[in-house]
C-alpha cells in the first residue's frame, strides 16, 4: 500500500480542497485551514502540498478566472479526484479500526 | 474592459527572486495567490508589512525551487557533439585541400617567424640578466665636458672613482674594476695571443655570478701575480681544468709569471663583459707605482681604462644616486674643475641596459653590442607577421562563406542552435591553429641552424624546455584561434536557413568591406618591411662603400711580437725584418704602428694650441706611427708633408688629421702648418695634415687623432701587397716573422675583414629583417592566392556570360585583377609615409648615412604589386581562359 499514505498536513490539505468544493485555490485553501485548525500557514507549504498532491494524482486541478486583485494572474482551482477521496476514506478507515480497540476509552470519555 | 487604478504592487526585488524559483509553467499563478495575500495585508494592515510579510513569503518559497521544475533539455551528447566537429573539421579540410593548406602553410609560416624573432629577442634582452644581482648593477660612465661641450663619453672610467665612490657613498656595496688587456700566454709551448684579458679587482667575482670551478673566491685574487682562467683556457694550456696552483706566463708590459688561484666557468655568451683571465688587481698595481709610492692605478682620476661596477644597496635609485654623487664629487674636484674649464661626471647605466642602449668609447664588446631600437622593431614586425596571418585565416574562411552556407542551413534547419554552429566553427580554427603551431615548430626546429648562419646569432632549442616559452606558444595559440576563429564563426552562424536555402545568398557586402580592409592591412606591412629591408640594405652597403679614406683592400696586419729580448735591441731588429720581408717582391711596403683603422684607439692625451691658457686642454686620440704609415695605407696629406728620415727635427713634431685641426680651432690645414701645439710637455711644430680618413666605422664621425712619430711601435705591423696569391706570401711573412721574433704566435688578419666586422651588427640587422620581410610577403601572397581564387571561382558564371558576349581573356583578367591592385595600391599609399618616419629615425644614428629617396618607394610598391599580379593572375588566368559553356554548365 506504499505511496497511499497520506502525511498529516498532505490530509489537511486533501480535506480542505474538499471542504471548499468548487472554490479551492491557494489562497481559500489557506484561509480555510486557518480558520478552521486556528493554524497559520505560510503560502509556500500550501503550494507545496497542492501541487505535490496533484502529481500523486488525488487532485486535479483547471485555471479559473483572474481578477485584478492578482494583477491579472489566473487562480489555479484544485478538486479532488476520485483517487483523492479514496485516500482519504482509506486514512479515515485505518484510523477509525484503530479507534475501535481502544473501546474502554470510548465509553468513559462518553 | 474598463480598467481599475493599478493597486500597489509587491517589491519587484520579491519578484524577481520568485521568478527565479520557481518554472515558467506555474509561477504565474503562484505569483498571483502571492500578490492576492499581498495586496489583503495592504487593505488590513499597510503597505510595509504586506511588503516585508511578501518577503518573507517569497523567501520561503526557495523549499519549492524543485516544485514542478521541467528539465531542461541538457546536452548530454556534447562528447559526441565535439567528436562531430572534430570529423566535419578533418573533412572540411580533406575537403578543400588547397584552400586548407594555404590556411595552414600561412599560419604556420607565422608562427615560425613570431617564435624566431620572439627567441632572437629574448636572447637580445637577456643580456647580463643572469647575474643574481642584476638590478642593483651598474656600470660607472665616464663624461669629459668642456665648457658645455662633451669631449668624452665613455664606457670605461677612472681607477678612483670607484673606491672613491665606496668611501663616501653609504649607497655603495661594494666596486670592482676590470682593466682590458690583451698579451701573449704561454705554458711551455702552448703559446696564444689572448685578446680577452681582465685585470681586476678580487670583488669582481663576488658582485658578478661567474662561479669558480675551482678555487676559493674569497682568495683568488687577494695577491699581486695571481690569475684566474677560464675552463676552456685551462683545457687549452694544459688539456685539464683542475690547474690551481699552476704557473702560466703572461707576456705583455704587465710581465710576469703567474700563479693560478681559480678557474672559472666559461663566461655565458649573454655577457656584455668576457675573459678569458682574470689578472689581480695588485700584479697591475706593482707596475703602475712610481719610486715616491704613488699608486697611478689607485689615485688616477684621468686614466680612463678601467670599466667599473658598483653594486649598490637593492632599490636604490640611481638618478638620485648620480645628483647625490655629483655634489660629492664637486666638493672633492670642483676646485680643480674650475681651474682647467673642464669637468668630469660619472653617471651610472644599469648593467642590463649597456647591451642594447650603449654606444659609447671602449666598450668592452664593442662588435657585439646590440641596437635596442632594432630589436624593438623585430618585435613589432614579429607582431605584424603573425597578425599577417590570422588575417589570412579571417579572409579565407568568410570568403568560402558563400560555400559555406549551405550547410549552415541545413544545419540550423535540423536543429542546431547558433551557439552549436559558432562552436563547430571555433574548433575548426582551433584545429587548424593547432596544426598550424605543430608545423611552425617543426619548421623553427628544422630552421633554427640555417637561422643561426643567417643571422649570426647563438639560438638553440633549448627553448622548448623553457616553461616561458610554452606559456607564450600557448598564449599564441589561443589568442589566434579566438581572435582568427571568432569572427568566421559569427559570421557563418549568423545566416538565415530561410535565405541561404533558397538559394537567394550571396556573399554579404560587410564581410567584402572588411576583407578588402584586411587585404589593405596586410599589403601595407608588407610593404613597409620590403621597403624597410630595402633602406637598411642600402645605408648598409652605403656605409661599406663609403670613402674611407685610406687603402683597404690586399692589406695584411700581423700582430706585432709581445715576447723579444731588450727593449733597446727592439728597433734594430725591426729593421732588419722590415728589410728581411721587402725583399720578397710581393710585399710593396710596411708600416708598423700603434693602431690600424678599425680598431678603437684607447691612447689618449691631453693637446692644446700652445699660446692657449690651461683651461683649453683637450683630450686627444694617439696614433704613433713611422714614417711609412700614410703611404702604406695610402692616406692623403691635405697639407704640410710626411714625416721623412731626412729632417732630423721631425721627433719635434706632429702631424694631425682633419678634424683635429677643427678640434683645435685653427681655420684650415693649411692654416695649422707651422703652428706649434703642447703635447707629452712639450711645443710641437704641425708639419701635416692628413685627411679624415674613417679611423672607426662610418656609423660614427671621425675623431682627432695626433699622429707623432713614434718608432719602435709594435702593436700591428701591416703589409701591403702586390699579389692576389696571398696564400704564399703568407707562409713567408710566417716563416720571417717566426725567425725574428721566437716565441710569438703569428696573429694576422686581412684589414678588409678586420674593418668590416664593424658592420656586423647591422649586417646581421639587415638579414634577420630581410628574412621576416620575405616570411611576411609569403604569407601575405599565400592568402591573397586563395582569396583571389575564390573570387574567381565566385564569379565563373559571370565570365561565362562575359565571353560568350564577346569578351577576351585579357580583358577578364583586367576586371578580375583590378580589385587586387586597387587594394594593394591602397596599402602603398598608407605604408609609405609610416615607412618614412620610422626610417628616417633609424638613419639618423648614423654619421653618414642616406637621404630616402622616392625610387625606393616605387621599386618596393612595384616589386609588391607585381608578386601579387603573380599570385593572383596565376588562378584567375585559368579561369579566364577557361571555355563559357563549362561555367555557363556550371549550377
Amino acid at each position: 500500500m506504499k505511496g497511499v499514505n497520506l502525511g498529516e498536513f498532505e490530509e489537511l490539505v486533501l480535506l480542505t480542497v474538499a471542504s471548499l468544493r468548487t472554490d479551492a485555490y491557494a489562497v481559500s485553501v489557506k484561509a480555510y485551514i486557518t480558520e478552521t485548525t486556528g493554524r497559520v500557514v505560510n503560502i509556500s507549504a500550501i503550494h507545496s502540498g497542492l501541487y505535490r498532491l496533484e502529481d500523486k494524482g488525488y487532485l486535479t486541478s483547471e485555471f479559473g478566472g483572474s481578477t485584478n486583485k492578482r494583477g491579472g494572474k489566473q487562480k489555479r482551482y484544485f478538486q479532488v479526484t476520485s483517487a483523492g477521496f479514496a485516500a482519504l476514506q482509506q486514512s479515515k478507515d485505518i484510523k477509525q479500526y484503530l479507534w475501535k480497540n481502544i473501546p474502554q476509552l470510548s465509553f468513559h470519555t462518553a | 474592459m474598463e480598467k481599475a487604478p493599478p493597486p500597489s504592487s509587491p517589491p519587484r526585488l520579491g519578484r524577481y527572486i520568485l521568478r527565479k524559483i520557481y518554472d515558467d509553467n506555474i509561477y504565474h499563478e503562484i505569483e498571483g495567490d502571492l500578490r492576492e495575500i499581498f495586496l489583503e495585508r495592504v487593505e488590513t494592515r499597510n503597505k510595509t508589512y504586506a511588503s516585508f510579510q511578501y518577503m518573507i513569503d517569497v523567501l520561503l518559497s526557495t523549499r519549492n525551487y524543485y516544485l514542478r521544475r521541467r528539465k531542461k533539455v541538457i546536452q548530454k551528447n556534447s562528447t559526441a557533439m565535439l567528436k562531430n566537429y572534430f570529423k566535419i573539421t578533418l573533412r572540411t579540410i580533406s575537403k578543400n585541400k588547397v584552400y586548407s593548406a594555404l590556411n595552414i602553410m600561412g599560419l604556420a609560416v607565422g608562427i615560425s617567424a613570431f617564435i624566431f624573432i620572439l627567441q632572437y629577442v629574448s636572447y637580445e634582452n637577456s643580456y647580463d640578466k643572469f647575474h643574481s644581482n642584476h638590478e642593483d648593477l651598474y656600470r660607472v660612465r665616464y663624461k669629459v665636458y668642456h665648457g658645455e661641450d662633451l669631449n668624452i663619453d665613455c664606457a670605461a672610467a677612472v681607477p678612483r672613482v670607484g673606491p672613491f665612490m665606496k668611501e663616501k657613498m653609504p649607497e655603495v656595496v661594494d666596486y670592482a674594476r676590470a682593466f682590458p688587456m690583451s698579451g701573449v700566454m704561454a705554458k711551455d709551448n702552448n703559446k696564444f695571443r689572448e685578446n680577452r684579458i681582465q685585470v681586476a679587482d678580487p670583488s669582481f667575482l663576488k658582485i658578478f655570478d661567474f662561479p669558480l670551478l675551482h678555487g676559493d673566491v674569497e682568495n683568488v685574487l687577494n695577491k699581486p701575480n695571481q690569475v684566474v682562467l677560464s675552463e676552456s683556457m685551462a683545457r687549452k694550456y694544459f688539456g685539464r681544468t683542475d690547474v690551481v696552483g699552476e704557473e702560466i706566463t703572461c707576456h705583455s708590459w704587465l710581465g710576469s709569471n703567474l700563479e693560478i688561484t681559480g678557474v672559472a666557468m666559461d663566461v655565458p655568451n649573454n655577457s656584455h663583459i668576457k675573459f678569458d683571465f682574470i689578472i689581480s688587481y695588485e700584479t697591475l698595481n706593482n707596475q703602475t707605482t712610481n719610486d715616491e709610492g704613488r699608486v697611478a692605478s689607485e689615485v688616477e682620476w684621468g686614466w680612463y681604462d678601467f670599466n667599473s661596477y658598483v653594486l649598490l644597496e637593492p632599490g636604490t635609485d640611481p638618478v638620485a644616486f648620480d645628483k647625490k654623487f655629483a655634489e660629492v664629487l664637486y666638493e672633492e674636484r670642483g676646485k680643480e674643475f674650475e681651474e682647467r674649464g673642464r669637468r668630469a661626471e660619472f653617471p651610472l647605466q644599469s648593467i642590463t641596459d649597456i647591451h642594447l642602449y650603449s654606444n659609447l668609447l671602449q666598450e668592452s664588446e664593442p662588435e657585439e653590442q646590440g641596437d635596442g631600437e632594432a630589436v624593438f622593431f623585430l618585435t613589432i614586425v614579429a607582431f605584424f607577421i603573425l597578425i599577417i596571418a590570422w588575417v589570412n585565416y579571417i579572409n579565407l574562411s568568410t570568403a568560402r562563406s558563400v560555400e559555406r552556407a549551405k550547410e549552415v542551413g541545413v544545419r540550423k534547419t535540423m536543429g542546431a542552435y547558433r551557439k552549436q554552429l559558432i562552436y563547430q566553427f571555433l574548433t575548426e580554427a582551433i584545429v587548424l591553429n593547432f596544426i598550424a603551431l605543430v608545423i611552425g615548430l617543426l619548421i623553427v626546429i628544422v630552421g633554427i641552424r640555417s637561422f643561426n648562419q643567417l643571422t649570426d646569432s647563438l639560438l638553440s632549442i633549448d627553448f622548448l624546455k623553457n616553461s616561458q616559452f610554452w606559456l607564450v606558444a600557448g598564449g599564441v595559440f589561443l589568442a589566434g584561434s579566438t581572435l582568427s576563429g571568432l569572427y568566421p564563426a559569427f559570421v557563418l552562424s549568423s545566416f538565415k536557413p530561410s535565405s541561404v536555402l533558397k538559394g537567394k545568398f550571396s556573399g554579404n557586402n560587410a564581410g567584402a568591406l572588411l576583407r578588402k580592409g584586411l587585404v589593405v592591412f596586410q599589403f601595407a606591412a608588407s610593404v613597409s618591411l620590403i621597403t624597410g629591408t630595402f633602406i637598411v640594405s642600402q645605408q648598409l652597403a652605403h656605409m661599406k662603400n663609403v670613402t674611407l679614406g685610406f687603402e683597404m683592400a690586399n692589406t695584411m696586419v700581423i700582430k706585432g711580437p709581445a715576447v723579444f729580448g731588450a727593449d733597446s735591441l727592439y728597433l734594430s731588429k725591426f729593421e732588419a725584418f722590415r728589410n728581411d720581408l721587402l725583399k720578397n717582391k710581393e710585399i710593396e711596403s710596411m708600416t708598423a704602428g700603434s693602431s690600424v683603422p678599425g680598431a678603437e684607439i684607447f691612447w689618449t692625451n691631453g693637446i692644446k694650441r700652445n699660446e692657449d691658457g690651461d683651461d683649453q686642454w683637450k683630450t686627444i686620440y694617439i696614433a704613433g706611427i713611422d714614417y711609412e704609415y700614410f703611404p702604406t695605407f695610402d692616406i692623403e696629406i691635405l697639407a704640410g708633408r710626411n714625416y721623412s728620415k731626412s729632417h732630423s727635427t721631425d721627433t719635434g713634431a706632429v702631424i694631425l688629421n682633419k678634424a683635429a685641426v677643427e678640434f683645435l680651432n685653427y681655420e684650415s690645414p693649411e692654416a695649422a702648418i707651422n703652428q706649434k701645439v703642447r703635447f707629452w710637455g712639450q711645443p710641437k711644430t704641425i708639419i701635416g695634415v692628413v685627411d679624415d680618413y674613417k679611423q672607426m666605422s662610418a656609423k660614427t664621425a671621425v675623431s682627432p687623432i695626433v699622429f707623432p712619430l713614434s718608432e719602435g711601435e709594435r702593436n700591428y705591423f701591416t703589409l701591403r701587397l702586390k699579389t692576389d696569391n696571398y696564400q704564399e706570401t703568407f707562409d713567408l711573412s710566417e716563416s720571417t716573422y717566426q725567425s725574428f721574433f721566437p716565441g710569438n704566435p703569428f696573429d694576422y688578419f686581412l684589414l678588409d675583414d678586420f674593418f668590416n666586422r664593424q658592420y656586423n651588427n647591422e649586417q646581421t640587422f639587415s638579414s634577420v629583417f630581410t628574412l621576416f620581410a620575405l616570411f611576411g610577403i609569403v604569407v601575405a601572397c599565400l592568402g591573397l592566392f586563395g582569396l583571389s581564387s575564390f573570387s574567381a571561382l565566385q564569379r565563373t558564371k559571370e565570365i561565362g556570360i562575359r565571353k560568350t558576349l564577346g569578351a577576351n581573356t585579357s580583358s577578364i583578367l583586367y576586371i578580375l585583377t583590378k580589385e587586387f591592385i586597387i587594394l594593394i595600391g591602397i596599402a602603398n599609399v598608407i605604408a609609405w609615409p609610416i615607412i618614412y618616419l620610422v626610417m628616417n629615425g633609424w638613419l639618423d644614428n648614423f654619421a653618414t648615412r642616406i637621404s630616402i629617396g622616392i625610387p625606393v618607394f616605387i621599386i618596393s610598391g612595384l616589386l609588391v604589386i607585381l608578386v601579387a599580379l603573380v599570385t593572383v593572375g596565376f588562378k584567375t588566368l585559368r579561369t579566364a581562359k577557361s571555355n563559357p559553356i563549362e561555367a555557363l554548365r556550371y549550377e
